[in-house]
């Protein structure tokens, strides 16, 4: 019947959804993208059906890890040729280099180790900043919310909030809050 | 062999039979046996102990006995639909002939094959199919999606921050009253 075949269509319409980085842990981020992009969120899931949507990803150079993990997490590529095969880039390298590396990695990483992963990788649509194609942005249909609660900068404080900021007692005018004082590594990674 | 080499099908009834009333399927029993061999032996026993109890529970089911010389014991089971099921009965025991007599009466006389799915309706949904779009908000229609309050994380309780600045305003407030 004619009808069956359009609410099949309805049915297994792919959704595009929004999804913005901004002061997001990329591997937290993942752990809630993957079941749009699996279709496990749906009640008709069936794992031998392809039932994943699309998600737009936005503001991936704007994503946040904790303590000094920036520093310290490296992506390690081996070629198998021995000289020098295998490459070591730490997380703000590949950040510099590529803005959305990271975010694409923690998402491939985070999957199920299948067959299928390749192809839902293709339905995810990674931007460093808010650009987006025309295209693209007039598929989204809904958007997945922030697992995170983004921190507001002290910059984005008003002058007068911060004067009026509650406070116990004030500091001596004499009292160094801040040496200056730096190690050499320190140094050589934040000024790269 | 092959996954598709393998009969497969969905899971059937015969006629919703017992949603009403019940239907036994199983319409006649044949048993073939020899009178001497040894082989036939836990058949003679069931025959001569137990068969005529099962008869008269069953009176649906027509039971038949032909004694075959030399050949293996079995029993031929007739279904209602028309298919026909033989089972090997050689050197089995009575106890263990009561079992599979029990398992033919207790079946729809459906092939027996790999189920494909656990479920299976022939009437499709009443409420309607689901789509990407049932039990949605009619406002996600026209709002926009680049606005900054649904990308958010929706939060019930106040940030730790939100809580002292409250603190520090009721204080405040309270202050200015008492001086006033």
């Amino acid at each position: 019947m004619a009808h069956y075949r359009v609410q099949q269509w309805s049915t297994f319409a792919r959704t595009w959804w929004l999804f913005d980085a901004r002061w997001q842990c990329p591997w937290i981020s993942a752990r809630t993208i993957i079941p749009y992009l699996q279709g496990t969120k749906k009640p008709i899931y069936h794992p031998l059906s392809d039932t994943g949507d699309h998600v737009i990803v936005i503001n991936t150079r704007l994503i946040a890890m904790k303590n000094e993990r920036w520093i310290t997490f490296k992506h390690i590529h081996d070629s198998r040729y021995r000289p020098k095969g295998v490459i070591e880039k730490r997380a703000w390298q590949i950040h510099a280099e590529e803005p959305t590396k990271i975010f694409e990695k923690a998402v491939y990483y985070s999957m199920d180790k299948n067959l299928l992963r390749r192809n839902l990788m293709a339905r995810l649509h990674l931007f460093p900043d808010e650009s987006v194609p025309e295209d693209l942005l007039k598929n989204v249909s809904d958007c997945i919310r922030q697992p995170m609660l983004a921190p507001k900068r002290l910059d984005e404080y008003t002058e007068e909030d911060r004067r009026n900021f509650p406070k116990l007692f004030d500091w001596p005018k004499d009292f160094v809050l801040d040496d200056g004082f730096r190690t050499k590594k320190q140094i050589e990674f934040q000024e790269p | 062999m092959s996954g598709r080499a393998i009969p497969s099908d969905f899971v059937k009834s015969v006629l919703q039979n017992g949603a009403g009333r019940y239907v036994c399927q199983l319409q006649r029993l044949t048993f073939k046996f020899c009178k001497s061999s040894g082989g036939s032996r836990g058949t003679r026993d069931y025959i001569e102990k137990h068969l005529i109890d099962f008869s008269r529970e069953n009176p649906g089911t027509a039971v038949y006995i032909q004694p075959r010389r030399h050949h293996t014991a079995r029993v031929v089971a007739e279904f209602l639909n028309g298919n026909t099921v033989v089972k090997n009965i050689n050197c089995l025991n009575p106890d263990d002939i009561m079992k599979w007599l029990e398992h033919l009466r207790t079946r729809s006389g459906i092939e027996i094959v790999r189920l494909r799915k656990s479920q299976h309706t022939d009437s499709p949904s009443i409420q309607g199919v689901w789509t990407p779009w049932t039990n949605k908000d009619s406002s996600m229609n026209i709002s926009d999606y680049t606005d900054k309050k649904l990308l958010e994380m929706k939060r019930d309780e106040l940030t730790a921050t939100e809580k002292l600045l409250e603190l520090a305003k009721n204080l405040r407030e309270k202050d200015m009253k008492k001086t006033t």
